[in-house]
Parts: structure tokens; sequence; C-alpha cells
């Protein structure tokens, strides 16, 4: 069970300060409209915590496009809304640290072979009850999640979306339980990304063949035979390589309940 | 390593490939696409055009359907993308009104969902793997090919047609 406390909280008091710049070709006002300045919390995803910037460029854009779907870039590169905000910026920005993270907005040429369509949080509400449900397959079978009530669900998402550190852990100390007489998951829910941003899942156990904990380095080793010198950076921090995936999972995931880690 | 009664990634290799020379026999489209460095990233894909009747104006529209294998449930994923001769993706709604797919409105959306691709790493709509997930598992004793059981399972969704000679 999570019970490093001040890292959970640590971990959730994580911040980003994004400049968010519209993309030239909206702009439809002589006057160029000022950079908007946000701190926006590193768990949250970007369709929660951008309804004040979008209102600040509205005016500055062509008036028929006020309605279309507003999408992000860094560098050219479209960000997957669908991803928390801190991975993103671990993938993107991590080996070269660049403060405040500067994005660009769009209200045109929506990318949609590349980011999944979002007309409302409802989507993204969707996309994290399923992804935090294939992670309970992962660890129990998906046996807690079936057991709540849809007031827990409910609480969870809320939890997250409003900031409530207190209130999302009433709920999600239940998902990081470990169950029967074996200390730990049946499996740990982590996605592995190169810097192109590929990645991989496998199945990974807490332990070894001997029963013994399993380590971040003993996981690597297994997984990249014939590499040496692999790290693991997530919500900003390279990994120590003897840190017990158990541990890892429980306190180190985002609240999709998945541990994202970037190669670095 | 599996997930208890799911099945594993070479037995979803395995039986990708058996159905693949059926479908080469029925001339039915469904190719095999094996990954040699990464095999969970193995898929079978059928392309194929779809007729669209709107207003008594034909359109052609082009259908993709990809099965995967989902890591997580331990089960094959059905997963497809429609795209109009502009090469524009129809949406989640404009599927449903077209009637491919036979789900009324109210589940539709939660069984339903975009989602970006685990093996193509693109938005493709993803039939949600824990409706078939239960049902597979019992099956899967008295099966003979567990993707010809699974589009069993998935068909009657989609209007895809599967001839009847995979179950031969």
């Amino acid at each position: 069970m999570a019970n490093d406390r001040e890292v959970l909280r640590e971990i959730w008091d994580g911040k980003l300060p994004i400049c968010f710049q519209l993309a030239q070709e909206e702009i439809m006002e002589i006057q160029q409209p000022d950079p908007f300045y946000v701190m926006v919390p590193r768990l949250s995803y970007f369709p929660l915590v951008t309804d004040k910037m979008k209102r600040h460029f509205l005016r500055f854009i062509s008036q028929e496009n006020a309605d279309s779907e507003m999408w992000l870039d860094y560098n050219g590169q479209p960000l997957k809304w669908h991803y928390p905000i801190g991975f993103l910026y671990d993938l993107f920005c991590g080996n070269d640290p660049q403060l405040p993270w500067t994005l660009t907005v769009h209200f045109t040429k929506f990318p949609e072979d590349v980011i999944l369509h979002c007309p409302n949080k409802d989507i993204v509400e969707a996309h994290y009850m399923s992804t935090v449900k294939e992670a309970d397959v992962l660890k129990h079978r998906g046996q807690v999640m079936s057991t709540m009530q849809k007031k827990d669900h409910n609480q969870l998402w809320l939890g997250l979306q409003n900031d409530k550190f207190d209130q999302f852990w009433a709920i999600n100390r239940r998902l990081m339980e470990s169950h029967g007489d074996n200390e730990g998951f049946k499996h740990i829910p982590i996605r592995l990304y190169s810097d192109d941003g590929t990645c991989n899942q496998r199945l990974v156990s807490p332990k070894n063949g001997d029963g013994s904990r399993k380590n971040l380095n003993q996981m690597i080793s297994e997984l990249y035979p014939d590499k040496n010198d692999v790290k693991f950076r997530t919500h900003g921090v390279t990994l120590p390589l003897d840190t017990p995936l158990q541990w890892l999972s429980e306190h180190m995931s985002y609240p999709d309940n998945f541990l994202h880690l970037c190669l670095c | 390593m599996s997930i208890k009664n799911g099945i594993t990634i070479e037995e979803f290799i395995e039986s990708c490939n058996k159905f693949c020379e059926i479908s080469e026999r029925l001339s039915d489209g469904w190719k095999f696409y094996g990954n040699e460095v990464d095999k969970y990233k193995s898929y079978i894909k059928k392309c194929s055009f779809l007729q669209q009747v709107k207003s008594d104006i034909n359109t052609l529209l082009r259908a993709e359907f990809v099965i995967f294998y989902n890591l997580s449930y331990g089960v094959p994923s059905f997963s497809f993308n429609v795209w109009n001769s502009s090469g524009v993706l129809l949406s989640l709604e404009e599927i449903r009104q077209m009637s491919l797919i036979s789900i009324n409105k109210d589940n539709f959306f939660s069984i339903i969902t975009q989602q970006e691709h685990p093996v193509l790493l693109r938005p493709y709509f993803v039939i949600h793997p824990c409706h078939t997930e239960v049902l597979l598992r019992e099956l899967k004793e008295v099966s003979k090919n567990i993707i010809v059981t699974f589009l069993g399972l998935v068909t009657p969704l989609l209007r895809l047609d599967l001839p009847f000679e995979y179950g031969l």
C-alpha cells in the first residue's frame, strides 16, 4: 500500500509554468495577442486547464473558427491531450529543460491522424476511467474497479479534475492495495516510451523468479538485454535503478494508475 | 505470465496465421503483419470499400479493420477507421448513423471509443475489450480458431461479412 504520503503529496503538487502563444497564421487582428501564462498541475490533462487560455485568444482569431477544436503543438509536434501534461513535458523536454514551456495554440487544421478528438471533458473522463480500469485488470484482474460504486469512480475523477488530493486518494488507495497473501500486484501497469514517443507495453511482474522484490535495474536487464546504461525519467526525476517496482507503481504512477516512464 | 484464461501472444499469432491462410483461400482480404522486433505489435488487417447511400446519393467510403493483441486483457481487440472519398475520417456519430454497427445509441459510445491505437499509434475506433473478454474466455476451450470465434462475437455489431467457410 502506498505509505510514503510525503512522496504522494510532492508528486501531486508538481506544477509546470506554461506559456501559450497563438499560432501566427491564426491571428486575424492587427494587434498581436499577449502570450498567456499559467501554472498547471503536472498530473492534469490539457483539456482540463485550457478554458481560460482559449477565451483569451478567441477574439484574435477568425470567428468562423471559434467553435472548432483547439489543439497544441510543441516545436511543430502536436501534443496528445490524452497523456498527462507532466509526462508530455518529460517526453519532449526531459533532456533539455525549458521553463516556461512555450506551446503554440491552433484553432484550424486539426491533425486528426495524430490527435484524438476531444469535443468535451466527458471524453477526457471516459478515457481516464478506461485507463484506470485497464491498470486494475493488470494489478487485480479488474476486481477493485468492478466492486467500486459509480460514486467512487466519480470521486476519483472529480478529485483529479478539481485538484483535491484527499478526495482522490481516499479512493485511489484502494486501487493501490495488494490482495491475497502475496505482497504486490499481479502485474505492474507500466508504459515505456522512447524519445520518438513510441510506446512499449510489457507484462511486468513486481517479483523476480525467486520471489524477491524486482527493482528497476532487474526489469531493464530483462527488457533490454542488449542495452547498457538505460535510464528512465518520470515526474521530472531520473529514477534510481535500485527502486523496487512495486513501490514505484504505488507511489509514482500517474492518476490513471499507470507508470509512464520516458527513456532518457 | 499470461493472464489466467486469456490467450497468449503466441496463441494469438498462430491463430492469426491460420486465419489469414483461410482468408487467402476465400479471397477475403485479411493480411497478417508480423513484427519481428516486437511480437506484441503483430496484427491482421483488412481494407475494403463501403457503399453509403444518403439522400439518394451513393458515395464510396474506405474502411480499414485491424485486429491486434490487447496485452492487458490478454484478448484480441477489434479496431477500425472509415474515411470518406476526400480522405477525411468519419466521426463516431457519422459511423453510428450509417448503421455499419448495430448497437443502440446509449451503449454505442460506451462500447466504441476513439483511442490511440496501441500498435499503430494513430487514432482508431476501438471496441472495448471488456465486453469480449468474458465470453472469449468461456469459448476458448471449444474454439478451433480464436480469431474466428472472436470475429463471431464482433460481427453481429458490425456489418462485416464473415464467410461460413472460416468455421470449417
